[in-house]
């Protein structure tokens, strides 16, 4: 299960914010806020994403980069949510 | 919107949540123990290569130590910031010492000890107890067991009381000047801290959360970046020890080097709006106007740097802000942990409550409560820093303005997202470049509106624009970054290089003396211009004011201007206001009394009497003696000297009558002089003022014509018609520009010209109104059959850099001209001004003002004619 959450999440990064970046460069602990990939606004796309593909609620705090900044911890978060 | 980018060294290491250091508490202690909180623990090390590890440590540590040595030399010989940040810092750097040699789990409790000793350093033991226990008040009340809602009131609750004490409504046992650096401690982080007791799993230990409260060096910095606490604990020691401390040092240097160059374009390159006259002056005014950010940017990185000493590997406060490709980028390089702290407090939580309206109108919502709460948070930022609430049109219009340009790109990012790199820069490219340029350009025009003193002096300044002019279009940004490039070693004592000017002054006299101009925390010519004159005093907008003026008058504050005691009165004509008769106060600190003529001075008799020679002396408050005693000023000390048995010319005595009064303009000496200084048949009338003489004679002109004073001076009041400033006495509504009056006025509308406009027309022409007022000066002194003099003495500092056309004019009208410009050149400031943050002379100073008069006196003795009076006076006896 989370290592399905993993490559959906690790596509959608990919495909959203690092178009034409070598795949395996971004593994799942790659920094995605605190290197620079996700802003603020790609923070919260990532969060809309997030409710939609996976039909959980994330809250406000949660857009921290203790859940966020990397594939891991998202797939963690989402996956807590989903259990 | 933003972005939580840290720093770029660390785009693509893996963060880690947990410090390292923490896994060698238990570990051997080493004589270095940044070894132990440095190294993988899990590999044992061999003697020998523990050994070399152990002497690399320590051959960077006391590198580390050497540059901070030079760092304190150059905050010394550059005077950063006050007296008390290098005492402040002095702690600091020793401690670090201490620190780094101590084992990881004593390292926090130190810190906390030498936070809490840096309190005391600042306020002494009595104020720095007070700060101490009411921040242990708010603390406690975080953690008593109550509802967060409840606890959240309480404190609310707790601060309207602070803000009763610091606007002295209540009273208390402790100075005002505690309450910037509580608010400063507090006012922000208390919120953070209490969204972390809410949101982190871990919870807080009472010595991290002194030391997160208390963090030095906040105690001299009451401008402290919004430090967040999750950041703040995460990111204690999680690096290699020397890795952080070599950083902050670094961050340290850049500071200072950001600090010297704000004070290089504080001092050289802002202005007066309201004097600008081309487009050449305009474009350097607006560049000057961000520039001076450089000195919040050069505090934030001082500040990290220096909590990096201490372990705390905080991210980068500002980034490269002027190579901002947008203002959403902008958002992200500028002061990023206030816009971490908006993020987190404000922004996400406004976005997931709107969100059900979707995305984008939660986008708008966000960001516009966002920015809102900027504005308001600055001005609660600035009631607890200065006592006041600034809401200003201003403001708004820039946070507006500023709110829409980010909120323009974060819905573009919302729809398509821009593309990053994997740890890379980006790359250069044309568009790129315009675009920065582009950014910075519309930055610089809107920071100038921030800064303006009205919107209407903002709109005001675009009319220099029409005169074109290629000087001072030179001067280009960026130089900050490149210099921080540099090795700090090279930097440091480069900078120490440059603050021994005796080396080089020979060859290069102007470096020099740039380089001397940098070297003081003093003001630049408007400003000083404002203090001189206490033309501040009547400002009732303070809040406009620059920050190092922000510093002058804050430290100040418990000195009340001479307008607010009862020795002061005003006047319903042109003199505007004088001293009252016979008053007897404490003004700042002295006794200070006046005679029956409303004169600071001994009782004078109408009459002369047969045989003296009397002075006339004229002039602002250093010549009333502002900040000494009576006996002290300079007017009586030079009485004393010219009455010394053998020091006259035979006269059997002199007067010098002091009729200075605090803040008068040269309109205003002139009119005294008719007022009653001529009643006293005086022999001489030294009529006395400083370099920056323009501003408040303008304002006291501007005065008059709106408060329909009649101008008793035919050619003042001539000119008042010829600049059309007169149409700032008309009664109506106040309109810009002479076509949007006449406009008006053909529908019917009154209109009148608004001061502003007013100002800066007279501004313009400033060196007339003068050059008319000091030929009437001498022309009425004449008349009267006594000799004109004009003292040019300056409250102590350097002489003035410009040529000052008074000089010249007073020469030309016929005027004897004593140049004290120069009497402070060479000369401990300290030991001569009343106090660091008041340049007014002491009674050392003014006993050298006296001595110098009374030189000049003697050098000028038959221009002044005091060989007749010797005659008269041996004729008498």
């Amino acid at each position: 299960m989370t290592e399905e959450i993993k490559t959906i999440v690790k596509e959608y990064i990919l495909h959203e914010f690092l178009p034409g970046e070598d795949p395996n460069q971004l593994t799942e602990t790659t920094p995605l806020i605190t290197g620079g990939v996700l802003d603020s606004i790609g923070t919260l796309r990532l969060v809309l994403f997030l409710e939609e593909r996976f039909g959980v609620a994330l809250q406000a705090h949660e857009t921290d980069r203790e859940y966020l900044d990397t594939i891991a911890a998202v797939a963690a978060l989402v996956h807590s949510k989903k259990s | 919107m933003g972005t939580s980018n840290d720093s770029p060294s660390v785009a693509v290491t893996a963060d880690r949540s947990e410090p390292r250091a923490r896994g060698s508490r238990s570990s051997t202690w080493l004589p270095f123990a940044v070894l132990a909180s440095g190294g993988p623990k899990s590999i044992p090390l061999q003697r020998a290569s523990a050994e070399r590890i152990c002497a690399q440590v320590a051959m960077r540590l006391a590198m580390v130590c050497v540059q901070l040595g030079l760092v304190l030399l150059v905050i010394y010989q550059y005077q950063l910031e006050s007296r008390t940040f290098f005492n402040v810092m002095a702690l600091g750097f020793a401690g670090f010492v201490v620190h780094a040699l101590l084992p990881l789990q004593y390292r926090l409790s130190l810190f906390v000890g030498l936070s809490l000793a840096a309190v005391i350093v600042a306020f002494g033991p009595l104020n720095g107890g007070y700060l101490i226990l009411l921040g242990l008040l708010l603390i406690g009340i975080c953690h008593l067991p109550l509802r967060l809602g409840v606890r959240i009131l309480v404190l609310i609750l707790t601060g309207t009381v602070f803000a009763l004490w610091r606007l002295e409504i209540l009273p208390g046992p402790w100075s005002v000047a505690i309450w910037p650096i509580l608010g400063s401690m507090f006012m922000f982080r208390l919120a953070v801290y209490l969204y972390a007791l809410k949101h982190d799993h871990e919870r807080p230990t009472a010595t991290r959360t002194l030391a997160y409260f208390f963090m030095f060096p906040n105690v001299c910095f009451p401008l402290f970046p919004v430090v967040d606490y999750s950041t703040f604990r995460r990111t204690y020691y999680d690096r290699e020890a020397q890795q952080i401390y070599e950083t902050g040092t670094k961050w340290i240097v850049r500071g200072l080097v950001q600090l010297i160059l704000y004070r290089f374009v504080y001092m050289h390159l802002t202005g007066d709006p309201m004097e600008l006259h081309s487009l050449g002056e305009l474009a350097q005014f607006l560049l000057a106007t961000i520039l001076l950010y450089l000195r919040v940017s050069g505090q934030f990185h001082l500040i990290i740097g220096v909590l990096h000493l201490y372990g705390f590997r905080l991210p980068e406060t500002n980034h490269l802000y002027f190579l901002a490709s947008s203002f959403t980028d902008l958002w992200r390089r500028i002061n990023i942990y206030w816009k971490d702290f908006m993020m987190k407090l404000v922004y996400y939580p406004s976005f997931f409550k709107l969100k059900r309206f979707g995305p984008n109108a939660a986008l708008v919502g966000a960001t516009i409560v966002v920015f809102l709460g900027t504005w308001l948070l600055h001005s609660y930022q600035w009631f607890w820093l200065r006592g006041g609430f600034p809401l200003a049109p201003q403001d708004g219009l820039f946070w507006g303005a500023l709110g829409a340009f980010v909120l323009m790109g974060a819905l573009r990012e919302m729809k398509r997202s821009r593309p990053r790199k994997l740890g890379g820069a980006t790359a250069w490219s044309l568009a790129l470049a315009l675009r920065t340029v582009g950014t910075f350009t519309a930055l610089c025009v809107l920071w100038s509106l921030w800064s303006a003193d009205s919107v209407t002096t903002w709109l005001l300044m675009w009319g220099a624009a029409g005169t074109t002019s290629a000087r001072e279009l030179l001067i280009l940004g960026g130089f900050p970054y490149r210099l921080a490039n540099a090795t700090s070693m090279l930097v440091l004592i480069g900078l120490l290089t440059l603050s021994w000017k005796d080396l080089y002054a020979p060859l290069a006299p102007a470096v020099a003396s740039i380089v001397a101009s940098v070297q003081r925390s003093t003001l630049n010519a408007r400003d000083a211009a404002l203090q001189h004159e206490g033309y501040y005093e009547n400002l009732d907008n303070t809040s406009r004011m620059s920050a190092q003026l922000w510093d002058v008058t804050a430290q100040q504050a418990r000195w009340l201007p001479l307008s607010a005691t009862t020795a002061y009165q005003l006047r319903r004509d042109f003199l505007g206001a004088e001293l009252r008769p016979n008053a007897s106060i404490v003004f700042m600190d002295q006794e200070f009394t006046t005679n029956s003529w409303g004169m600071r001075d001994r009782e004078r008799t109408l009459l002369k009497p047969a045989g003296v020679y009397r002075i006339a002396l004229l002039g602002p408050s250093h010549v009333m003696g502002a900040g000494v005693s009576d006996a002290n000023t300079f007017a009586r000390l030079l009485e004393e000297q010219l009455n010394r048995p053998g020091n006259g010319n035979g006269a059997i005595r002199y007067e010098v009558l002091n009729f200075g009064v605090a803040a008068y303009a040269l309109t205003q000496q002139l009119a005294m002089l008719e007022d009653r200084v001529l009643k006293f048949d005086p022999d001489a009338v030294f009529f006395t003022d400083g370099p920056h003489l323009a501003a408040p004679t303008v304002g006291h002109m501007l005065d008059a014509v709106a408060r329909h004073h009649r101008i008793p001076f035919p050619r003042l009041q001539e000119l008042m018609q010829e600049t059309g400033v007169a149409a700032l006495g008309r009664d109506g509504v106040p309109v810009l520009f002479d076509a949007g009056r006449a406009a008006l006025e053909s529908l019917g509308v009154k209109t009148r010209m608004p001061w502003s406009e007013a100002d800066q027309r007279l501004r313009r022409s400033a060196d007339r109104v003068i050059r008319v007022t000091l030929e009437q000066m001498s022309e009425v002194v004449r008349e009267h059959g006594a000799l004109p003099v004009f003292v040019a003495l300056d409250n102590v500092g350097d002489p003035p850099q410009l040529p000052v056309p008074a000089l010249h004019d007073a020469a030309a009208a016929g005027m004897l001209v004593f140049n004290l410009f120069d009497l402070w050149q060479g000369r401990d400031a300290n030991a001569l001004r009343i106090a660091v943050w008041n340049n007014h002379p002491n009674a050392a100073g003014n006993r050298l003002i006296a001595e110098r008069l009374y030189d000049l006196i003697q050098k000028h003795s038959a221009e002044l004619r005091l060989g007749g009076l010797s005659w008269q006076a041996n004729r008498a006896r």
